[in-house]
């Protein structure tokens, strides 16, 4: 394992930050800044964007230049970005709610257009900020407050819509297995062209207690077993980590 | 050389002459013909899935040091209006053109309206100032474009143009050459070169610190954006007034009606606001000169209420639609 440096992408005089105790998503800002200094991206040549949510928040974490848009159009303001300045490294961090739900006409249309960005997906599979609702990737059955008898619907497949494509890199990984998540990342930011890759989380403040967990770790040790990394080629399965690209 | 051009081409030509690096936008009628003119340019352009991802992706442009602009009509620009508060709020200059068309919703999409005044006003949700001009020349659209861009880079906001259906489609010629106006550009560096600044929708100080629970900075806040706006838009304070000393009534249209207006300048005096908002200074002591002050407008009476609002009573509204001739409007005063 390569040596941990992430204070050369984080503004740690802004930490702990937001967000609650036994959240992850501090994990993927710094194990994000490790990944750009190992892949020697300067700060003057990266951007980060962000929608609005938990998520939503970690733009301003970052030291560098940093976007916190309005929800669900974080790929948009990427894009135009990148359009203006091509050399620059975009990257979007948003959760699932933001980037899948109300701004999953952009994923649909920017994927099309292929620009060199990459869409950090952190889906902890709620809306967080508000409380504990249903998201597009809350499981069937889950109770939230707006699914008291349990959600009746399937989740959203950001990797059938990602993969419609012609040429396309969707990567799966997750909060608990952060050396797959920063190889992940790593080569989505080394792809080029529209990479997309979905960090499978939790929330344990609005959704984990609502559903029966005594601590946070219970939800990691659950999602332990139930994922396992691939290194096929190919589509995912659904509890399958790996990358899925053309 | 003169040349004949058309309006819409005019907003194209002007933003260029402005030194616009990035177009995106939605097909819609009657705006279209701008976007058809970016298509064929040097202009970096897209075109968006729909109107929201062209103001996101123009917001994102600007941000990385780019002069930038996208063209829609009424129901494009309701799409926009979030981001047209967020742009206002985390200061992105931007050129927005509504080519107004009947609504609401889809409405008469081909027939020319002025509906949308207030929706640039206040179509966004919380306070913010807008300037907003409003050419009725295809000359003034090339001329007012690059006002729009001067004035957006002097806010460090997005500033509005309105038009219509008619002036849109309006062919004349003038000589694109023959125009002066100097052009400003952007002070602020790109992304990537302001050393660690946020960009954000929230409340915040001028370096991206948060103070969304501080309702005392909020206060000082308001003021000072207000200000801001208002000190640029002095600069901009464009109208045209007939007097007439022989007519109580002063006549106030803008766009396409302040040109059959123009008509009636012997029987009435006529003002013609350029800068719609903020609303400018010298129609206070112009109006105190009439007994009776008519706005006449393709609307149910939104300048109208903005009038009376500034001149602290009620004054007399002319509704026309489809059909804005002087026989109209003679009708109806």
């Amino acid at each position: 394992m390569s040596e941990i440096n992430y204070t050369k992408f984080v503004k740690t005089e802004k930490l702990p930050g937001v967000w609650c105790d036994g959240c992850f998503v501090p994990a993927l800002l710094m194990q994000s800044a490790v990944v750009f200094d190992q892949l020697k991206f300067k700060n003057s040549d990266t951007a980060v964007v962000s929608g609005i949510g938990c998520t939503g928040r970690i733009a301003g974490y970052f030291n560098l230049d940093s976007v916190h848009s309005i929800h669900g159009r974080a790929a948009s303001v990427a894009e135009g970005i990148k359009t203006q300045n091509p050399k620059m490294n975009v990257v979007v961090i948003s959760g699932d709610g933001d980037l899948l739900s109300i701004g999953g006409n952009h994923l649909l249309h920017t994927s099309r257009r292929n620009p060199d960005i990459t869409v950090i997906c952190y889906n902890n599979e709620i809306y967080g900020l508000t409380g504990g609702q249903t998201s597009p990737e809350t499981r069937k059955g889950n109770i939230t407050l707006t699914s008291p008898q349990g959600s009746k619907f399937n989740r959203l497949n950001a990797q059938k819509i990602v993969s419609s494509n012609d040429k396309y890199f969707y990567g799966r990984t997750a909060i608990f297995n952060l050396d797959h998540f920063k190889k992940v990342l790593s080569e989505a930011l080394k792809h080029k062209g529209f990479s997309f890759i979905e960090v499978m989380g939790f929330c344990y403040e609005t959704d984990g207690r609502r559903r029966g967990y005594k601590k946070p770790l219970e939800m990691i040790e659950e999602m332990k077993k139930s994922y396992s990394v691939t290194e096929e080629q190919g589509e995912l399965k659904d509890n399958e980590l790996g990358i899925n690209k053309n | 050389m003169k040349e004949l051009i058309q309006g819409n081409q005019a907003i194209y030509l002007g933003a260029k002459k402005a030194g616009i690096s990035f177009y995106a936008g939605y097909p819609i009628t009657p705006a279209s013909e701008i976007m058809h003119e970016f298509a064929k340019s040097d202009v970096k352009f897209i075109q968006a899935e729909d109107e929201i991802a062209s103001i996101n992706l123009c917001i994102g442009a600007s941000l990385g040091g780019g002069k930038v602009m996208t063209a829609t009509s009424g129901p494009g620009f309701s799409l926009m209006q979030e981001s047209i508060g967020y742009a206002h709020m985390a200061e992105v200059p931007m050129v927005i053109v509504d080519v107004q068309r009947v609504g609401p919703s889809t409405g008469m999409p081909t027939i020319g309206a002025q509906q949308d005044v207030m929706q640039t006003r206040y179509g966004s949700h919380g306070d913010y100032f807008p300037i907003v001009f409003y050419p009725n020349s295809v000359e003034e659209c090339f001329k007012l474009t690059i006002d729009a861009f001067n004035a957006a880079e002097r806010t460090m906001s997005p500033v509005v143009i309105l038009s219509d259906a008619y002036i849109a489609h309006l062919f004349e010629t003038f000589d694109v050459e023959s125009v002066e106006v100097d052009v400003i550009n952007r002070e602020r560096k790109p992304l990537g070169e302001l050393s660690g600044q946020h960009f954000t929708g929230l409340l915040h100080e001028s370096d991206g610190t948060l103070k969304t629970m501080d309702s005392d900075f909020y206060n000082k806040w308001i003021v000072e954006k207000k200000n801001n706006v208002d000190k640029v838009a002095n600069d901009y304070d464009f109208y045209d007034y007939f007097e007439n000393e022989n007519s109580d009534t002063l006549l106030i249209g803008f766009g396409v009606v302040s040109r059959v207006l123009n008509s009636l300048k012997d029987k009435y005096a006529i003002f013609r606001p350029i800068r719609m908002f903020p609303v400018v200074e010298e129609l206070k002591s112009i109006a105190e000169k009439y007994k009776k002050v008519v706005v006449v407008e393709m609307n149910s009476g939104q300048y109208k209420s903005v009038v009376s609002g500034v001149l602290g009573k009620e004054v007399e509204g002319v509704s026309i639609f489809g059909d804005v001739s002087k026989e109209v409007i003679l009708n109806k005063l």
